[in-house]
């Protein structure tokens, strides 16, 4: 496959990671997902009563798109919670994939990077294949790195936010000190502009929820994230070229010494 | 089919179940209503509701099918709840005040987006229009100093549902319709086994069970939903009040008695279970930022119960000889129930069936 996303040794070609939260129905969100051209979707259980199963109405409904599924620990506010909440995921949907999350507070609902690395290790030592959602901290990555996750899930902004990137330095910083590893963008982004500027920034992949979600038409928002996704990608492979101050004609001007510029 | 009367079963004594007994009685027919539990106890979601008819608000989710139904429906209930007064002598309370949608400052987006897409969805129909401070405190008096901005939508209402489910049960028990409770049922066109393995024939079996019928209806789904109740003689609101907010929308619905109906949490999940502490602290929450003296407020109420809803959360009419089934009210009982009923009515007697497209399913031969 040309181009592929290689995620714990499987392969997809689309680079755009979608959730199946907040959608104004499981018949729009089946649209969109469709629309959006994704092979793995998200799904989150910690409300859904997971013990009993009660939640399997929808996820019966996720489970028929025949994407793969990426169950999540949103929701969980400590290591404990999250282990525990991936170890039933890991029963219901027969995955040992988990997008993990375990979040340190409550207004802004950002990762706690302490019990992240807590839950990653334990998670990894029971076999798990650990996707964090983490924050852009480049100590934090490497902690993640060491105790085993094989993918990271940086944010650029806060989850449902919509601000884009944030942190264009510790996010660049992320991309060069780690290049070999592969970062998803995971979370706060609410514009196909701001998708495209993240994978044009070298980055492999971008999950997103709301954004698609909660548009007049998701469907048809997920086609424009999917769009974009793909030319930041082309373009990131393309080579991007550098700003500069001076303007260069594309057109060389003939007759137009270089020394008759204003000024000189 | 004709106008003459029928034997008619209906399964399931939920608010569409009671609304068409009541219907076909005043037609003549003869109605046999089956519950699987016990009637004076109704475990139907709308017997938990909190009873909004809200058809602008809930068009933003629903679409503007569901603005063109709820509009129609608002329409008959005034009537129907006459009807039902000269019947049976109870006045069901339902008043078309409007209801009034807040944000708190920090979540002035959510306000502006609901706006935006309440004016697409609608497409410049409906009535409804910005408050600033002094607006919301001309209407809400008990609300003033929290908001600064709001929007009201005129064309709403809110009923008061249990009174109408008693109501309803009076008057369809008073016009000899056969009742059966605690009587889970199986259906057949034309017939209901009933637990026992004994068949009853009918001209007609109407199923209106909700997530009872799940097993009948392909995709139907129970979505979770949690309300608490309080009272407290320290508010007084005049009409339902949507508190928009990032994570969760709450509203908080005024009832008789210093009562406030506070819903409602929307749960994928069939979980029939108590409501959870984040549940309660969500809604208690919200309903404190409304106004701190609700904090002294009793809690009269912690209830759970699902919703039924088809794959588009839209309701759906299934007609095949000897056989009708309406199922996916979803959040809109009170909404779209009327609606309902009048298409059953019209596949039962004939006529134009109302909003064919939106409630239709293809005929089953």
């Amino acid at each position: 496959m040309d181009d592929a996303l290689t995620l714990y040794d499987e392969t997809f070609s689309s680079r755009f990671l979608l959730g199946t939260a907040l959608y104004p129905s499981p018949q729009i969100m089946r649209e969109a997902i469709t629309a959006s051209g994704c092979e793995i979707v998200t799904l989150g259980l910690r409300r859904q009563n997971p013990a009993d199963r009660d939640g399997d109405s929808l996820w019966d409904c996720i489970r028929q798109s025949g994407r793969k599924l990426l169950p999540n620990t949103a929701g969980c506010k400590s290591a404990k919670e999250a282990v525990t909440l991936a170890e039933m995921s890991r029963e219901i949907f027969a995955t040992p994939w988990i997008k993990l999350e375990v979040i340190g507070d409550d207004y802004n609902l950002q990762p706690d990077p302490f019990g992240l690395v807590d839950a990653a290790e334990q998670l990894v030592r029971r076999g798990f294949k650990v996707l964090p959602y983490c924050t852009d901290d480049l100590i934090l990555c490497q902690r993640l790195l060491d105790v085993g996750c094989r993918v990271l899930m940086p944010w650029g902004a806060p989850i449902g936010t919509g601000q884009g990137l944030l942190n264009r330095y510790h996010l660049r910083t992320l991309r060069e000190r780690l290049p070999d590893t592969v970062l998803i963008i995971d979370a706060g982004l609410g514009a196909p502009s701001q998708a495209a500027e993240a994978m044009e920034m070298g980055f492999d992949a971008v999950l997103l929820n709301t954004a698609v979600a909660r548009a007049r038409d998701p469907a048809a928002m997920a086609a424009a994230f999917a769009a974009a996704i793909g030319a930041g990608r082309q373009a990131s492979r393309a080579g991007l070229m550098h700003k500069r101050q001076t303007a260069t004609p594309s057109t060389p001007t003939l007759g137009q010494p270089f020394w008759h510029q204003q000024g000189e | 089919m004709t106008e003459q009367t029928q034997r008619i079963a209906i399964a399931g004594a939920g608010l569409l179940g009671r609304l068409l007994a009541w219907r076909l009685l005043r037609r003549g027919h003869a109605v046999t209503l089956f519950e699987a539990g016990a009637l004076a106890q109704p475990a139907a979601a709308a017997h938990t509701a909190a009873g909004m008819i809200a058809p602008l608000s809930e068009a933003v989710e629903g679409g503007a099918s569901v603005y063109e139904m709820g509009m129609a429906a608002l329409a008959l209930w005034p009537d129907w709840l006459r009807e039902l007064h000269e019947q049976s002598g109870e006045a069901v309370a339902c008043q078309h005040n409007g209801s009034l949608i807040v944000a708190h400052p920090q979540d002035s987006a959510e306000l502006l987006q609901f706006h935006s897409d309440l004016r697409h969805t609608l497409a410049d129909r409906g009535r409804f229009h910005w408050l600033d401070g002094a607006g919301i405190e001309a209407h809400e008096p008990d609300l003033s100093g929290q908001f600064q901005q709001g929007l009201l939508l005129e064309d709403e209402a809110h009923i008061d549902n249990r009174h109408l489910l008693r109501a309803l049960l009076q008057v369809i028990r008073t016009q000899r319709a056969d009742c059966r409770e605690n009587c889970a049922v199986e259906l057949q066109p034309g017939a209901v086994s009933i637990n026992s393995g004994q068949r009853e024939e009918f001209d007609l079996v109407v199923d209106c069970r909700g997530v009872g019928a799940k097993r009948q209806w392909p995709g139907l789904r129970g979505v979770r939903g949690e309300v608490l109740a309080v009272q407290t003689p320290e508010v007084t609101l005049q009409r339902p009040v949507r508190l928009m907010h990032p994570r969760y929308q709450l509203y908080v619905v005024p009832k008789a008695n210093h009562c406030f109906v506070i819903g409602a949490t929307q749960i994928e999940s069939e979980d029939r279970g108590p409501v959870t502490l984040r549940s309660n602290l969500e809604l208690g929450s919200a309903l404190y930022t409304l106004n701190p003296a609700f904090a002294e407020a009793r809690v009269v109420e912690l209830k759970a119960n699902l919703r039924p809803a088809l794959l588009d959360n839209l309701p759906r009419v299934q007609h095949r000889q000897g056989l009708i089934s309406a199922n996916g009210l979803y959040r809109h009982g009170y909404l779209l129930a009327p609606v309902v009923i009048g298409h059953i009515l019209a596949l039962i007697e004939g006529g134009a069936l109302p909003f064919a497209d939106a409630l239709g399913m293809e005929q089953v031969a």
